[in-house]
Formats: structure tokens, C-alpha cells, sequence
């Protein structure tokens, strides 16, 4: 009975083995196509393209929160206003064009007149003003954080025209309607409803290329060609498929092995193998379905003595060495940070601002000017430094991420070598937000300050002095300088762009001089996918929109 | 066995799980991090979040929460996640079964190879067999299992192609019937086997010490001494020598939980470890708390057929 059993069980090992051998992709080398074949080769239609996601998205509502795992999967349901293309301009979405009056206090937007829901309902106006009024201005926290105060109206003179009027000029709106932040859900689905428990969070009803399918809650969510779709050649594809994969290596060697085809991030240290990979074509880009044009900046906290001096924040600038940061720790994916404001804007992006260059003598000759003597090559003291008992330690803490940890051990390393005692202290997310923003309980960290598409969406928060407070990722440094608000007050109002670029740059140039933040690397992220797939949008989440497979 | 002791012993049940529940509610409130801060993400204003806490009933004195917690769970209502706006229980019940799946197997697995190392260990104790078996155990023992996870994907599953590498089942295909049962089985193998590796090692230990004792009593000698072969007189022993296994299979049961957490992760499998993981990380503390109830249940239910077997198949023990 018991040889019975186990030929039993290894005949079934053994079948199944041998038939998914048969359904699986080629194995690596053994691909039709070479590198870049397929990116200009002709679309076909059909087939399912499996996507590796890093987390269990919970609901699939992108307009009731920022969170990036609910952003990345759930973003082809739905649609925005206008689209972001490649450079951040914005382009006709389920708006088709738009006019701006009032200098800037009225925006009109002219909807298309082909769009269905995913149940068949025609798409109108009055679900434009439902999405921003019910949904996105309570729950959508960047919107609500950005438009809540100065959005007046939104009127609705027909069923395919919607005005948003502003109590002032507002200029960032047109890059503030695209999926990741402005997602339109239907009326006739959350009307009288509370938006956060409604069920179709988990069963969406939208207007994007692709109509949901299923959701196995921690496995996978299913997506389906939408055959209505207002773009009628597209969708390409029967369907997309995101598989929950919480570890990296194994969702590449997923990857590599065509169990998926798609992935967001390649981790550092594969980077050059992917490359190397003829079965796999990668792109690297600074917009990502959670946030776009993300710097890692350490913060310096103001409010505590040692870093109220701008000196010994100039003194810590000049003694690190970014472009390690970029070799070392993001295997030189993206920049070694040139402005405050990332490339990625780059009408808003200045160009040859005075950042502290890594230089070791003139770290220690200001902290030597400011009284942190240094003896015998080890930790500095303080010696005759108004405020600081003579013989303390120059010793700060340095907060971040687990998943930032190597910024922390790179920045004790090089602050070291000048004298300074870094003690790291690693936290998970929830906690850390909690002891940076509410407690304020920091000398230095490290955050991934996302700029979005306009500085006003994700700059603003970081040196406007009324974003001082509890709340996550707005002024860590504490930060105050009533010319910067100013600036940043008459940005927001100004409409031609070409001032709101000279505006930026001024501001730019006097933060670069107050140092309270430093600026170590524009990021970039590395999609990779299989490369008999191609068509893909590596910056949106609309990623897939016209992406195809060869089978 | 005396009625009266199953009495008290089923009595225990529901105080010390409800003493596992306050305890682990008390703990997770008082650890750092704000569930809001993370549900919310970036940008929120401070309205926001204290509407949100106001929401989840988190802006009330903990003992209040504790007090409401508790008369929630009395009526069968785990609450609500934080983070999908659906009952807590419902995510865990979906869960479970993919979480039973893996460790069952694992358990049982590593039970059966176990027992059959020990066997040959404990049979001839000292020669090459048993130390070979003993080594091997105690690195078994000393490799943690995510490390081995890793092994495993890369060596079996990516290089020689044998197993898929992540999920429960073929994204690409739907299957039905046999099909999807023996795709689940496919997919199950690998992070079975190396759940399991980690236990074959105690396994084969207790079983090979549980032998050796049993070798010196007097019933087995007695057995030698009527003629049995060598092969019955270790049917005897093994007997004897599989009590302390069942001994021990409640904690196990909660060692198999610990471990899976990490194999879930590696091989994405969608089991309670993983959502214990990313519950730990959102702070969605409804979720965490029926996470922690269901397993303390489970652990407590074992432990109590475990005593209940134990009396069962050795007479001479008798509870009071």
C-alpha cells in the first residue's frame, strides 16, 4: 500500500511536471526574437500578459487613496481627464479639449461623447463633478491636500462639458487631472454610498482599456480586454493578469524564466544581467502609478541646535560623496541631484544651482569655524560653541526605511571620515512618518520626496512653512522663510510658464543656500519585460494600454 | 478517561485564547506607528486623518477600543480592515485554507521522512548511517528557512525547471477539475519540501532518541526473546518511541506558522503568512488581531487533541 501510495504521488509530480512543461515559454536563450525586435514590430491581437506586482493592492478604487500598490493595479479600469505623455505635457483623455479663461481661474473641459462605463452606462459630466466633489476632494489625499482650498465650483452646463472655477489663478490643474491623480468613477456606482466601503472597490466598474475580471485577494487580480473602449483599436491584448509576488528576486527570476512578463523594478544588483538578457528588454523612467520625479533627500532637522547652524548643514553637504549614492546604492539608476527640483519637470528644473559639492576640506574647515574641534582623527567636540557644553560629541541620528538602509550606513560612513558620529536608526514606514512629522523626534533622514508632475503637487510641501505639522512627507526640516512662501503662493497663481519657471528658480537658489535639505539622487526606476511582448508605456499606469505578446 | 478533566480541560480553551487576544491587542496598540499614516500615504491633511481615526474608533482610550474589541469578537465579528473596508474575518477564512494546505503537508511530510531517518538512525545507533543522519539533521535544523527557500527556487525551480516558481496556481491558464488540482499540487511541492526540511530534522532526532530508549525496556526484550524479527521488534518500539512526537505536535503546529510566514513570502504563495506580513506593515490591526486569534485557536485545539491522544494511545497515563 505504501509503495502504492508513493508511485501515486510521484506520477503526479511527474504529470504535472511534464505538462506545464509543455504550456511554458521558451526557456532563457531560447526566444524567437532578439533585443529590441519586438519593440517596432507590428501589434497582434490576443493573449494574456502577466504582470508582477509587489503588493496585495486591498481595493481597487485609485480615487480614494494615494497608495501605490492600488494604483499600480487598478489604474487600467479607469481613466482621467487628460493623460500624462512621456515628458509630463498633458494630452486628451476622456476630455477632448479645454479652454482656460479668467486668467486661470476657469478651466472648461469638453468630454468625449463615445464613452461607456464597463456596465454599459454612458459616461457624462455629471460623473466628472460626482468623482472630485464626493470621492477625490474627501478621500483622494493629494487632490483634496492641493485642490480643496482654492476650487471654488464645478459646474456642469451639459453633458459633455464640465467647468472647474477657482477662487484665485490656479496653474497646475492641467497636470493634476491625469489617472494616478484625478481616476473618474461613475455616479451611478458610488451615489449615496460611503466611497471607502462601497463593493464595487473589490468589483470596479470603469471606463479604461481593460474591464475587471476577478480578484483573488493576496494571489491575483484578472483584467479583461474592454471590447468598447472610446480608443477603438486598443486594447491589444485578451488580458492582463497581476500576480502578487511580495519578493523581488523571485518575481525576476519569474521574469526570467516567463512565468510573468512584465515587472516595475529591477533590483541594483541585477540590473547589468537583465540588460545582458536577450529574452527581456528593460526602459528606465522617473514616473511611477504611486508618484513620479522622486528625489532621495536627506532632511536636516532645524529646530535642533547642532543643525540650526547652517554651517554644519553646509559642512555635512559638502562631505558626501553623491555620486556613490548613485553607484552604490542605486546602481547608477537616475542622477546625482542637480537642483532641488527634479530633471524630471524640467521647465521648473534649474540648471547650475550652487549645491555643495563633495569636498572634505571644506567640511571640516566650517565645522572648525563653527567650534567642532577635531583631535587625534576621531569624533569632533565642541569647544567654545554658544549653547553647547564644551566637550559634547558631534553625534546626529539618521533615520530611514529598512529598504533605505544602505543610505544610512553610506552617509555614517562618509560623515565619519569627517569627524561626525552618525547613529542610524532604521524604521518601518508607519513609524517613522510618526516620529519625523508628529513627534519631530530626528537630527537627519532620509526620504524619497516624490515632485510629481508639477512642483506645486509634490515641492510645495517641502519648504512651504504652513506644511510644518503631523503630517507625512510635507516639511521634515521645519523649515521657514517667508520669501520661499511667498514665491511658492505667487507660482501657484501665475500662468504663463515661463514665469512660474523664473519663480522656481528663485526659489531653488535660496534653498540651495539655507541647505535644509540635501539633495543626493534623482531617481529612476528600470521596467523590464519579455521581449517577445512590446508596446508598452513604461512611465503610466496606462502601461499596457497597447502593449501586445507574441505567443 | 475522567470526564471531569475534559471538562476543565475544554474550559481552558476559551480564557486562554481570550488571554492571547487582549494580550496581543494591548501590544500592537502600544507599538510605534500610526495605521492612518499608512492607509492614508502621502500628502494627507491633518482633517483627513483625524476623520479617519475618528472612522476606525481609533481616536478613543485604548481600554474603550479593548472593551468594544472584545464584544465584537463575543458576537463573531472580527471587524473591519483598515485598509479594504471588508470584514476581517472574511480575509482570514479566505486565507486559511492555502495556509492549512502548505503546513499540512508540510507536517506531514516531514512526520513521515522523519520517522523513517530516525528509524534508520536509532536502529544501529553510532554507525555511519545514524551519524551521517545526525549531521545532516542538525544542519537541517541550523538552516534557516528562507535561506533555503532561496536555494530551492534557484537550484529546482529556475535551473533544473522542475516546479514553478511563485503563486498557487498557472496565471496563464484556467483550469478545472484534475487539472487545477494537480497544478495546485505543483505549485504546492517545493515550498512543502523546504517548510518541511527545517522539521525533518526534530523529527528524526526525537524519533531516533525515542528508539534507542525504547530498545532498553523490558517488552522488548521479552520481543527479541520470543523470536520476532528485527523489523516487528521496531514496529514495538516505534510505538513507544512516537509519543514524544505527538508531545510536541501543538507547538510544532505553531512553528509551522512561523516558517510559513517566510515561504509565502519567497514563493508567493497567498496563504495567512503573508497577509500577516503586509498587516504587520499597514498597521491594519483587525486583520492582524484575527490573524493572531485564529492561529492561538489552533495551536490551543491541537494541544488539547495532543493530550487527549496521548492518554488514548498510552493506557498507563491517566490525568487527574
Amino acid at each position: 500500500m505504501r509503495k502504492l501510495v508513493t508511485i501515486a504521488v510521484c506520477a503526479a509530480l511527474g504529470l504535472v511536471a511534464c505538462d506545464q512543461g509543455q504550456q511554458r515559454r521558451p526557456p532563457p536563450g531560447a526566444g524567437p526574437t532578439g533585443p529590441g525586435t519586438t519593440a517596432t514590430a507590428e501589434p497582434v491581437r490576443g493573449g494574456t500578459l502577466v504582470v508582477g506586482i509587489s503588493s496585495d493592492p486591498g481595493h481597487l478604487n485609485p480615487a480614494i487613496t494615494t497608495s501605490g500598490a492600488t494604483h499600480t493595479a487598478s489604474e487600467l479600469l479607469y481613466n482621467g481627464l487628460l493623460a500624462l505623455d512621456e515628458e509630463g505635457e498633458p494630452r486628451p483623455e476622456l476630455a477632448t479639449d479645454w479652454d482656460v479663461e479668467d486668467n486661470g481661474a476657469l478651466y472648461r473641459f469638453h468630454l468625449r461623447d463615445d464613452v461607456t462605463w464597463h456596465d454599459g452606462e454612458p459616461f457624462t459630466s455629471a460623473d466628472v463633478k460626482f468623482s472630485f466633489e464626493e470621492v477625490l476632494l474627501n478621500f483622494h489625499a493629494r487632490t483634496r491636500a492641493s485642490l480643496s482650498g482654492v476650487l471654488d465650483t464645478i459646474e456642469t452646463p451639459d453633458d459633455h462639458t464640465v467647468e472647474f472655477r477657482f477662487t484665485q489663478p490656479y496653474a497646475p490643474l492641467l497636470l493634476q487631472l491625469d489617472v494616478t491623480e484625478a481616476p473618474i468613477v461613475a455616479e451611478h456606482i458610488y451615489a449615496g454610498t460611503d466611497p471607502q466601503e462601497n463593493p464595487a472597490n473589490t468589483d470596479p466598474v470603469g471606463t479604461g482599456p481593460f474591464r475587471f475580471g476577478s480578484y483573488t485577494e493576496g494571489s491575483e487580480i484578472r483584467l479583461e480586454r474592454n471590447d468598447d473602449y472610446f480608443e477603438r483599436d486598443l486594447p491589444f491584448l485578451d488580458a492582463v493578469v497581476m500576480r502578487v509576488i511580495p519578493e523581488r528576486a523571485t518575481e525576476l527570476l519569474a521574469l526570467e524564466r516567463g512565468e510573468v512578463d512584465w515587472i516595475w523594478n529591477v533590483p541594483g544588483p541585477d540590473l547589468e544581467r537583465v540588460r545582458n538578457s536577450p529574452d527581456i528588454d528593460t526602459a528606465q523612467t522617473a514616473s511611477n502609478p504611486g508618484g513620479s520625479n522622486c528625489i532621495m533627500t536627506m532632511s536636516f532637522n532645524l529646530d535642533r541646535p547642532v543643525l540650526g547652524d547652517v554651517r554644519v548643514r553646509r559642512a555635512i553637504a559638502h562631505a558626501l560623496d553623491r555620486q556613490r549614492f548613485l553607484d552604490q546604492i542605486e546602481f547608477g539608476q537616475g542622477h546625482v541631484a542637480e537642483a532641488p527640483i527634479s530633471r524630471g519637470i524640467p521647465w521648473a528644473h534649474a540648471d547650475g544651482v550652487d549645491i555643495p559639492e563633495f569636498d572634505r576640506d571644506e567640511a571640516a574647515r566650517l565645522l572648525d569655524e563653527v567650534g567642532w574641534r577635531q583631535q587625534d582623527g576621531g569624533p569632533r567636540v565642541a569647544q567654545g560653541i554658544n549653547g553647547i557644553e564644551d566637550g559634547t560629541p558631534l553625534r546626529i541620528d539618521f533615520l530611514a526605511f529598512p529598504t533605505f538602509a544602505r543610505y544610512g550606513e553610506l552617509v555614517r560612513e562618509q560623515l565619519g571620515a569627517v569627524g561626525i558620529d552618525v547613529q542610524l536608526r532604521p524604521l518601518e514606514p508607519p513609524v517613522f512618518a510618526d516620529t519625523v512629522f508628529a513627534q519631530d523626534d530626528f537630527d537627519t533622514n532620509v526620504i524619497s520626496y516624490c515632485n510629481g508632475p508639477d512642483p506645486e503637487i509634490g515641492v510645495r510641501r517641502m519648504y512651504d512653512s504652513s506644511q510644518i505639522g503631523d503630517v507625512p512627507f510635507t516639511n521634515a526640516a521645519q523649515y521657514r522663510n517667508a520669501e520661499v512662501d511667498r514665491l511658492f503662493e505667487e507660482a501657484v497663481r501665475a500662468i504663463d510658464r515661463d514665469e512660474r519657471s523664473d519663480l522656481y528658480r528663485q526659489i531653488q537658489e535660496i534653498v540651495v543656500q539655507d541647505v535644509p535639505y540635501m539633495w543626493l539622487v534623482d531617481s529612476r526606476s528600470t521596467r523590464a519585460w519579455r521581449a517577445d511582448c512590446g508596446g508598452f508605456r513604461p512611465w503610466t499606469g496606462h502601461f499596457a494600454k497597447a502593449a501586445f505578446c507574441r505567443e | 478517561m475522567d470526564p471531569r478533566y475534559l471538562l476543565r480541560r475544554l474550559g481552558q480553551v476559551p480564557v486562554t485564547v481570550a488571554a492571547i487576544v487582549v494580550m496581543t491587542f494591548v501590544l500592537i496598540h502600544l507599538a510605534p506607528g500610526d495605521p492612518i499614516l499608512a492607509l492614508a500615504g502621502q500628502y494627507g491633511d491633518t482633517a483627513y486623518y483625524a476623520e479617519m481615526r475618528a472612522k476606525f474608533g481609533l481616536d478613543r482610550p485604548l481600554p474603550v477600543q479593548l472593551v468594544t474589541y472584545l464584544g465584537n469578537v463575543a458576537r463573531g465579528d472580527l471587524g473591519t480592515s483598515f485598509t479594504t473596508g471588508r470584514p476581517a474575518a472574511s480575509i482570514v477564512a479566505e486565507r486559511l485554507p492555502a495556509t492549512i494546505l502548505l503546513s499540512a503537508t508540510a507536517l506531514i511530510v516531514s512526520s513521515m521522512v522523519g520517522v523513517a531517518m530516525g528509524t534508520v538512525a536509532g536502529r544501529r545507533p553510532g554507525r555511519p548511517a545514524d551519524v551521517t543522519l545526525r549531521v545532516g539533521a542538525i544542519c537541517g535544523y541550523a538552516t534557516p528557512s528562507f535561506w533555503l527557500a532561496q536555494l530551492a527556487l534557484i537550484s529546482l525551480a529556475f535551473g533544473a525547471d522542475l516546479f514553478p516558481i511563485q503563486g498557487m496556481t498557472d496565471a496563464r491558464r484556467s483550469l478545472t477539475g484534475i487539472g487545477s488540482l494537480l497544478d495546485v499540487v505543483h505549485h504546492l511541492a517545493l515550498p512543502a519540501l523546504v517548510l518541511a526540511a527545517s522539521e525533518v530534522a526534530l523529527t528524526t532526532r526525537l524519533a531516533r532518541t525515542g528508539l534507542i530508549e525504547a530498545g532498553r525496556g523490558e517488552y522488548i526484550r521479552a520481543a527479541r526473546a520470543r523470536g520476532l524479527s528485527e523489523r516487528r521488534v521496531t514496529r514495538h518500539a516505534l510505538r513507544t518511541a512516537l509519543l514524544p512526537l505527538i508531545t510536541v505536535l501543538g507547538g510544532r503546529v505553531g512553528m509551522f506558522f512561523a516558517g510559513a510566514v517566510l515561504v509565502e513570502i519567497v514563493f508567493a504563495w497567498p496563504g495567512l503568512g503573508r497577509l500577516l506580513l503586509g498587516s504587520a506593515q499597514t498597521r491594519d490591526y483587525p486583520v492582524l488581531l484575527g490573524i493572531f486569534l485564529v492561529v492561538s485557536l489552533g495551536v490551543v485545539v491541537v494541544n488539547l487533541v495532543t493530550d487527549l491522544l496521548y492518554g488514548w494511545l498510552d493506557p498507563r497515563i491517566r490525568y487527574q
